[in-house]
């Protein structure tokens, strides 16, 4: 009896430790995940120095278990079990009946301390108003459902912390209460980490006054749903399937002013288009894209608004739905991101050519941003 | 390498079982001896060059002491040069840095090679044993060798002696059964270590993360238990795997965990913990000091070293000191009275006394300095804060987990079973089962590793 079972078990476990292997070796390699959105890991390069470091080492493993059989099943049983016992957090992003969240990380306050003194020393420095919106992310939304998750940063106190050290000559805008109050309607998405148009619209409404203009009406614009099987980076994290697809919608004035031309400088090389979205990305995974493209270090728009106005967005990706809205009031519209940036702003930009500069970001970007101090590089007053 | 990751189980086990089982009975323990080396080198590709040292000074001086039967000065000079090198390369990797600091002065210390407290200690009871003439010599160069760097235990244990594998290094059963077996209490210990000890140590690792003055009573308690089932589980699903392996080699490697936290006193915890290294210790470091036989004063001298020692062995700081006196003096206590009276109480009373002592000492143990340990034992007893959300959460997140914990540190289990294969058709059940669950745990321990997350290897101070 006893023996019977220790053959049973000897012949299954063979079974198991060669079958994998087998099928791992004989398999063709992808290059990339989709559902996960990134890159797959490549065979490791093979060198004394990489062996010596165990550099090889570390990569071969990673590369086997990037390319191991059944990987996505795998993962997705661990997802599962994990689920069932009781845990509702995984790869930092909880779930809830709705929607997948992610937690604010911890804000590095030296980071937001650098970062907040180099804006206040960006506004001494250049010779333009200075505007600055600090977005909540769905976290800071919604976080009464999270009530029942383990405790979390107060984005609201987060952001108002970060106004109060500004100087004076900065418009700080806060939105947290307006889209506080539209949490009942589609403002973020719920396998995404970035808000929806209509979540950049309910913004726009309020910080569109600070900049001087007056907000063009909802009933304006013309509606197109692009996409309804969007699943992002919250998805990509955890491959939790639960909550709905998301629904992307691109926003047209009708009669409105339309952008002429868009320069886009990745930092090596320029490129151009004639249009602000970028609809080969709706059959990609990452269809958030479809906004701007990809994220870059400069992009540069011009509308056939004739008012002469130049406005200067410093921004993580939240700002890429959210300037749609404004080809209705500017001529020009120029975009750098920070982390895209290797040398200095005014490689690409001179604050002084603008009327307005206005830093767009969200609370967790801004709570971690290693990049924004970097901007100030020549300034006077470091 | 570690047991626990894919590159291990379904690439360098399946190669080495095939060309192992494949190869001729004479060339076994070479393939031992490469396999063991290629094993050690893929985590430590610079310091392997330490092992085969070590390796070549303890073969030498073996082959001396054997050599020279008749001339006790030779002998002593081979045994001591055997055990200069061995704690010699210990002091300079492990304790160095220590050393300096207690006489103030700063050194950058060496990265530490893994498990050189292991194979050093093992390589030593050769050396020791030979010279008490308990053992034969081995005169084989890489039967030697291929006992020292036997990869199943090279890294995290059990501290195999060569007694224990003396007659297997030479001949050895190879079969089918023990493969089975052997499989069997592979994926016992796998399952142990990657289901149990990486998702409870998920909780610790976030807790000890913690600024320790902020945090409530219960959230203390919940991590420093979720820590004492993490070690356990980590260390002795480590243990159960070297034993799988072993047997699928043909190798009856010594038990080193029975079942540590159902223990009635801290003397019977020690017995039941890394049984491998206290043993060790007795066998080499009490019993030749004198043991308990030259009287009450060098007992007590012999125990306080015995425990200081133990302490170190686990890290070259003092919090791992302080550690095992804390063991020292309630063993003390437990010799002297305490024993007398705790057989006296209900077992309930004396396994709670055991356990919340055991956890009591983990906080030393884990968290990094003596001044860290005492501000979290100020959470855990003198905390205003019983309770928050936080330490709700947390339980309610790893409510099952600590179940599965609390009812695998028992023997529920195993009485479970025993009671089943008393008659024939539970002994049935199991014959079929049996197969079927461990190989839906090795999947499922597939799955946790394929998705690479937190798999700490926790002995890198050892």
């Amino acid at each position: 009896m006893e023996n019977r079972r220790k053959i049973k078990m000897a012949v299954i476990f063979m079974i198991i430790i060669f079958l994998f292997p087998l099928i791992f070796i004989l398999s063709r390699k992808e290059k990339f995940s989709p559902e996960e959105n990134r890159n797959l890991k490549e065979f490791p390069e093979v060198s004394p120095e990489s062996i010596l470091e165990k550099k090889f080492m570390e990569d071969f493993e990673a590369y086997l278990s990037d390319h191991f059989p059944a990987r996505l099943e795998f993962i997705r049983t661990k997802m599962d079990m994990e689920r069932l016992s009781g845990k509702d957090c995984i790869n930092n992003i909880y779930i809830t009946d709705d929607r997948l969240i992610e937690k604010l990380p911890k804000p590095d306050y030296d980071e937001v301390k650098r970062s907040v003194s180099a804006i206040n020393n960006f506004a001494e420095n250049y010779n333009t108003e200075v505007f600055i919106s600090v977005v909540p992310t769905s976290a800071g939304i919604y976080q009464c459902d999270l009530g029942k998750f383990s405790p979390q940063i107060n984005q609201h106190k987060f952001i108002t912390d970060v106004y109060s050290e500004l100087n004076s000559n900065i418009t700080a805008i806060d939105v947290f209460n307006t889209l506080a109050s539209a949490s009942d309607e589609y403002i973020y998405y719920r396998n995404d980490h970035h808000w929806t148009s209509r979540g950049a619209y309910t913004a726009y409404k309020h910080i569109i006054p600070k900049l001087g203009f007056s907000a063009v009406d909802e009933s304006l614009y013309d509606i197109e749903h692009v996409s309804d099987d969007f699943r992002g980076t919250f998805y990509s994290k955890c491959l939790y399937d639960g909550p709905k697809a998301d629904i992307i919608d691109i926003y047209s004035c009708i009669n409105g002013f339309s952008a002429q031309s868009v320069i886009m400088n990745d930092g090596l090389k320029n490129s151009e288009s004639d249009d602000i979205y970028f609809r080969e990305f709706l059959k990609k995974n990452d269809k958030y894209c479809v906004f701007l493209g990809n994220n870059r270090a400069f992009t540069d728009i011009r509308t056939n608004v004739d008012n002469g106005k130049e406005i200067l967005i410093i921004k993580d990706s939240y700002a890429n739905s959210f300037v749609p809205f404004l080809i209705q009031h500017y001529s020009r519209i120029s975009l750098v991101d920070p982390r895209y940036v290797k040398g200095s702003i005014e490689d690409f930009a001179d604050p002084n050519d603008y009327d307005q500069v206005l830093f767009l970001y969200n609370a967790s970007t801004f709570s971690q941003d290693k990049n924004i101090k970097t901007l100030c590089r020549n300034c006077k007053f470091n | 390498m570690v047991f626990s990751s894919i590159a291990f189980i379904y690439f360098f086990l399946p190669a080495v079982l095939l060309i192992y089982y494949i190869a001729p009975l004479k060339l076994k323990n070479l393939i031992l001896l490469v396999s063991g080396l290629f094993f050690y080198a893929w985590g430590e590709p610079i310091y392997v060059l330490i092992m085969i040292l070590s390796t070549l000074v303890d073969y030498t001086a073996g082959r001396i002491i054997d050599r020279f039967d008749s001339k006790s000065s030779v002998r002593r000079a081979a045994l001591a040069l055997s055990i200069l090198v061995n704690l010699g390369m210990l002091g300079v990797f492990k304790y160095s840095g220590f050393a300096a600091g207690i006489f103030g002065l700063e050194i950058s210390a060496l990265p530490l090679p893994i498990g050189i407290s292991f194979y050093t200690f093992q390589s030593m009871s050769y050396t020791i044993d030979l010279y008490m003439r308990k053992i034969k010599v081995q005169k084989s160069f890489i039967n030697f060798a291929a006992y020292v760097s036997l990869f199943p235990q090279i890294v995290a244990g059990p501290i195999v002696r060569y007694e224990d594998v003396q007659n297997e290094i030479n001949s050895r059963k190879i079969n089918i059964y023990l493969l089975g077996e052997g499989a069997g209490i592979f994926i016992k210990g796998l399952a142990k270590k990657v289901i149990l000890a990486n998702n409870i140590g998920l909780l610790w690792s976030e807790i000890k993360a913690m600024d320790y003055g902020n945090i409530s009573a219960a959230t203390a308690w919940l991590g420093i238990l979720a820590f004492t089932f993490q070690i356990y589980y980590d260390f002795s699903g480590y243990s159960d795997m070297a034993v799988g392996l072993g047997k699928m080699l043909g190798f009856n490697f010594p038990e080193n965990f029975n079942y540590p936290y159902i223990s009635k006193s801290i003397s019977e915890f020690w017995r039941r913990w890394h049984i491998t290294l206290g043993s060790w210790f007795r066998s080499y470091v009490y019993i030749p000091l004198g043991g308990n036989r030259k009287g009450k004063f060098k007992t007590l001298r012999n125990l306080f070293i015995v425990w200081a020692l133990t302490g170190l062995w686990h890290g070259a700081s003092w919090n791992f000191v302080v550690w095992g006196l804390y063991f020292g003096f309630i063993i003390i206590a437990e010799k002297l009275w305490l024993g007398k009276w705790l057989e006296k109480l209900p077992t309930v009373f004396s396994t709670a006394y055991s356990f919340i002592l055991v956890v009591i000492g983990w906080v030393l143990f884990d968290t990094d300095t003596i001044q860290n340990a005492f501000c979290y034992y100020k959470a855990m007893f003198f905390s205003g804060n019983f309770v928050d959300s936080l330490a709700v959460y947390e339980f309610k997140s790893y409510f099952i987990v600590f179940v599965l914990c609390i009812f695998g540190a028992g023997k529920w289990f195993s009485r479970l079973l025993e009671k089943c294969n008393r008659n024939i058709t539970g002994t049935r059940i199991i014959e079929n089962a049996a197969p079927v669950v461990q190989a839906g745990l090795l999947l499922i321990c597939t799955a946790f590793l394929v998705d690479a997350g937190y798999n700490p290897f926790m002995y890198f101070r050892f």
